[in-house]
């Protein structure tokens, strides 16, 4: 196992060049081979087994959404009169088809794509306000910071559950609205968090030096405080999708999300829901693959936090 | 703030429901003009300035608390009376359940720090903390339709809050209770692993703190250490927590009573919005505000209780 803390692997900087040149060559991963930080949290994150499963299965679910399309000649809108209700495997129908003849397989590619876009698209932009919002609280200080945070604890108490439905009913489940309410009611709680960091922040001597060398104050913020919490908001960006999957799901299983003719992993629940007892495999497939994403991207974020966190131990030495 | 965030919903329901259109589908079809008479009724006009609307709205509630009617004519105060009911049942229930096998599974596995049991009983957490709720409430309604059908009679109600045709105390009683078991289980299914998490990683942190190495050298043992001076300082965040969980509980019940049919404030929320009823959906707002600020007062009163540090006067 490779160590690179001063005073306890071989000392690397007292070595000769020629020395040094030798060691090279003994070949990486031996004692003294400086890592660089991509690769140790390369290293750090495949150790934790979970993590990896995690990504696997969230690349194969990606692949699925991407390519799955291609696997059959239904298309997700598109209704076989022919046969309603086949279980799985049955009349060319690989997955079964719902009451409507419309082909499971196909649907559930498409729901699946639906889910990921809405949710990797508002989990970056709540991850980006967020960041900006936190670290601009935290770097104006004073009134302003107060005032800022009083309008985050603000948007905290309002009942936004009911207020994205609201505002979702209004707009007849467009998916790009849903983005947009989603994103709207789900920055705040990262944006306490990432201030209540950044305050720390503050008083480090380089964000001093930049503000008496008389930096712009959001180049300050961009260059030297949101950049030095890029690992937190790497792992907030990952446990946000998951989230959102869950919103998304809640949404449209009420109805207020996606809507036909679009279909998503949430509307097709609140499909299955009607004909559980006769028709199970209407629930349990687009239950399965929901649980997988959202299990997925728990777990790495678990495997990013811990390989990317320098305090926490979780992820063994180095 | 529970009356800033009532208001800013009264005027946000008003932007974007349009209780006109419960009248458009009627036959013979009403004219403009018609539909608002009979909207002015209950103070849903359109023509009408909102402000106006807002302060007829707002009087009524301080005056007589009257809660406005729905766009047809119901009264929203009967039915909060009944749902708030309902709904507190399940979610108290399934709060202070969750909170209980949360926080003994933390304490139980922290003990056990990376031993098999930790390990299968973190994984189930990881599990069904990130079950949405639609899926943990249908997979419970799925289970139980499987075992009713290879049981041959029906063990466990499926929908609805209590067998209409009973009467007397005790028979409703009783059936109010197996109606609500299946709705608890799989409320208590999403909210009790967030304890878990929480309590067992906090409770990692204070398990070798010098305290309780004091208090073993004292005579104790593990266990009783741990209960006795681990718990009581790790639970407080524990129970900090459950005033922020309290909204997202609430909208993890409105899943689990669409599908358990459960009349209650949930199933309410999502009626009131797709028939335009926008009194009756900000009375939810301020029920589920309510709800919060209930959860607030409760995790204040138990941090008082827990902390040795705080003295009350």
């Amino acid at each position: 196992m490779a160590i690179n803390m001063p005073g306890v692997g071989p000392d690397v900087d007292g070595i000769r060049p020629e020395e040094a040149d030798a060691k090279e060559l003994e070949g990486a991963g031996k004692p003294g081979k400086r890592l660089s930080p991509a690769r140790l949290y390369m290293r750090r994150f495949l150790r934790n087994k979970p993590a990896v499963v995690g990504l696997v299965l969230f690349v194969l679910l990606a692949l699925l959404a991407l390519t799955g399309r291609f696997f059959t000649h239904w298309n997700y809108e598109e209704a076989d009169f022919t046969a309603l209700t086949v279980s799985p495997g049955s009349s060319g129908h690989l997955l079964g088809t719902n009451p409507a003849g419309n082909d499971v397989y196909a649907q559930l590619v498409h729901g699946l794509g639906r889910s990921l876009i809405i949710a990797l698209t508002v989990s970056l932009l709540t991850t980006a306000i967020a960041a900006l919002f936190g670290a601009t609280a935290a770097y104006l200080g004073g009134r302003t910071e107060r005032l800022m945070l009083g309008f985050v604890h603000f948007l905290l108490i309002l009942p936004s559950f009911l207020i994205i439905a609201l505002v979702g009913t209004h707009f007849r489940g467009e998916w790009p609205v849903l983005v947009v309410v989603l994103t709207i009611f789900g920055w705040m709680l990262t944006a306490r968090v990432i201030w209540s960091l950044a305050t720390s922040l503050r008083e480090r001597e380089y964000v001093m030096a930049a503000r008496f060398m008389g930096v712009s104050p959001l180049r300050t913020i961009v260059r030297h405080m949101v950049r030095n919490i890029g690992s937190l908001l790497i792992v907030t960006f990952t446990l946000g999708v998951a989230s959102t999957v869950q919103s998304e799901t809640a949404l449209s299983f009420i109805g207020f999300g996606v809507k036909q003719p679009d279909i998503s992993l949430g509307a097709m629940l609140a499909d299955g829901q009607n004909t559980l007892s006769t028709a199970p495999w209407l629930f349990y497939l687009p239950a399965a693959v929901v649980l997988l994403l959202t299990v997925a991207m728990a777990l790495i974020g678990d495997g990013l936090r811990d390989a990317l966190d320098p305090t926490s131990h979780s992820g063994g030495r180095a | 703030m529970i009356v800033v965030a009532t208001n800013v919903t009264y005027f946000l329901a008003n932007a974007f429901l349009k209780p006109a259109s419960n009248y458009l589908a009627l036959r013979p079809p009403r004219t403009t003009e018609q539909i608002n008479r009979s909207l002015a009724l209950y103070n849903l006009n359109p023509d009408k300035p909102i402000m106006e609307r807002w302060w007829h709205w707002a009087s009524n509630i301080l005056l007589h608390f009257d809660w406005g009617s729905s766009p047809t004519g119901g009264n929203v105060n009967d039915q909060i009376g009944y749902r708030a009911l309902a709904s507190g049942q399940l979610v108290l229930g399934s709060t202070i359940l969750s909170i209980i096998i949360g926080v003994g599974l933390g304490v139980f596995t922290a003990a056990r720090q990376y031993k098999a049991a930790d390990r299968a009983w973190q994984g189930l957490s990881v599990l069904s903390f990130n079950t949405p709720s639609a899926v943990a409430s249908l997979a419970v309604v799925l289970v139980t339709i499987s075992l009713n059908q290879s049981l041959g009679h029906s063990l466990l109600p499926v929908a609805g809050a209590q067998d209409p045709e009973l009467s007397g105390f005790w028979p409703v009683f009783g059936s109010r209770v197996t109606h609500a078991i299946l709705p608890t289980i799989s409320l208590t299914f999403i909210s009790y692993a967030g304890y878990h998490l929480l309590q067992r990683s906090l409770l990692l942190d204070n398990i070798n703190s010098d305290y309780v190495r004091t208090a073993r050298s004292k005579g104790l043992t593990r266990q009783q250490a741990i209960r006795r001076h681990g718990l009581r300082t790790s639970i407080i965040p524990v129970a900090t927590q459950v005033a922020f969980a309290m909204p997202t509980l609430f909208t993890g019940a409105v899943i689990t009573e669409t599908v358990f049919a459960w009349h209650g404030m949930g199933e309410y929320f999502t009626k009131t919005i797709s028939t335009n009823d926008v009194h009756g959906a900000v009375a939810v707002a301020a029920f589920g505000a309510l709800m919060t600020a209930i959860g607030a007062i409760l995790a204040d009163i138990a941090v008082v209780a827990l902390d040795p540090r705080i003295r009350v006067s």
